[in-house]
């Protein structure tokens, strides 16, 4: 009987541990840095993978700076070329944890390390929404960073059509495996 | 008068260069010749002996991969579960699992956290 227990404590926690990732490759990353009454400064990546960890709330996820895309083909070009140096680095991401992560509540809070043009940000306190149906996590939430946290340069002549204070919203649609 | 006529048609010419410049259009990868042509195990091999160096190569260069269709997503699909192509608009394609394709895409990068190659704006070739 002790035997069958174990068994079954063994095939227990092989279905917990084979159930407890939820990725998304196609995550949406906008942000905005534009200023009232000047060209919008947007831009949006569909491409973006994202990783939770349900056992313990951890959280991963990966964009690729080229992915990217702006309505205006020269901003775009400038953004890769003199902002955000993609061709050096091509990848920007965020590490953390789900703050008292349950499955349970549908609002949290994520903190953890912001990473882009090659410097390292820690974010705290960023409440995110969770919608948990079935085989599918829905989060979704938005922060804000400076430029200069990551040592983007703005230079003077368009100082004042681009914002200092840059408007992050992220959308992942993140699926059992 | 024939100076001003001069000066006139200069200053249009500059505004049209000028206007082309800032509102110029986007690359159009559908219609750029693929600079590099490979088979999606070919290609991940590269990525599995050296990431960086294989990512600066192909970083926003537009390449054609095939292989065979491993899983379909709602925006695009995965080759031989290993490079996972964007479409901008796949509501039009006809394709299955287990299918042989070639895919024409602009690289824009690999993901660590997932070990995959991704490309973007990416079409079907077909031969």
């Amino acid at each position: 009987m002790k035997k069958i227990f174990y068994i079954f404590l063994l095939l227990l926690s092989y279905f917990i541990q084979g159930q407890s990732k939820y990725i998304t490759k196609t995550g949406l990353i906008s942000f905005e840095a534009s200023v009232p009454s000047f060209e919008e400064v947007t831009a949006r990546n569909n491409a973006v993978t994202a990783i939770i960890n349900t056992q313990n709330g951890e959280f991963a996820s990966l964009a690729l700076v080229n992915g990217f895309r702006f309505k205006n083909a020269l901003m775009e070009e400038h953004f890769n070329e003199n902002y955000a140096e993609s061709s050096e680095f091509p990848k920007t991401t965020f590490k953390g944890k789900i703050i008292e992560f349950s499955l349970k509540s549908n609002e949290y809070k994520i903190e953890g390390d912001l990473t882009f043009h090659g410097k390292t940000k820690s974010l705290k306190n960023i409440p995110i929404k969770l919608e948990i149906i079935d085989n599918e996590i829905i989060m979704s939430g938005n922060f804000e960073v400076k430029t200069s946290d990551f040592e983007v340069k703005i230079p003077k002549i368009v100082a004042n059509k681009v914002s200092e204070l840059v408007k992050v919203n992220f959308l992942f649609k993140l699926i059992k495996k | 008068m024939k100076k001003w006529k001069l000066i006139t048609l200069a200053i249009i010419i500059f505004a049209f260069i000028g206007f082309n410049y800032v509102f110029k259009d986007h690359r159009n990868i559908n219609k750029e010749a693929p600079e590099f042509k490979l088979n999606a195990e070919d290609l991940t091999t590269e990525f599995q002996i050296n990431p960086e160096k294989s990512e600066t190569k192909y970083l926003n260069k537009t390449i054609s991969v095939s292989g065979v269709i491993s899983e379909i997503d709602k925006s695009g699909v995965t080759i031989s579960n290993q490079v996972f192509c964007v479409f901008d608009d796949k509501a039009k394609l006809e394709i299955k699992h287990n299918q042989n394709i070639n895919i024409k895409g602009r690289f824009i990068g690999y993901d660590d956290l997932l070990e995959i190659i991704k490309l973007d704006q990416c079409s079907i070739i077909n031969n």
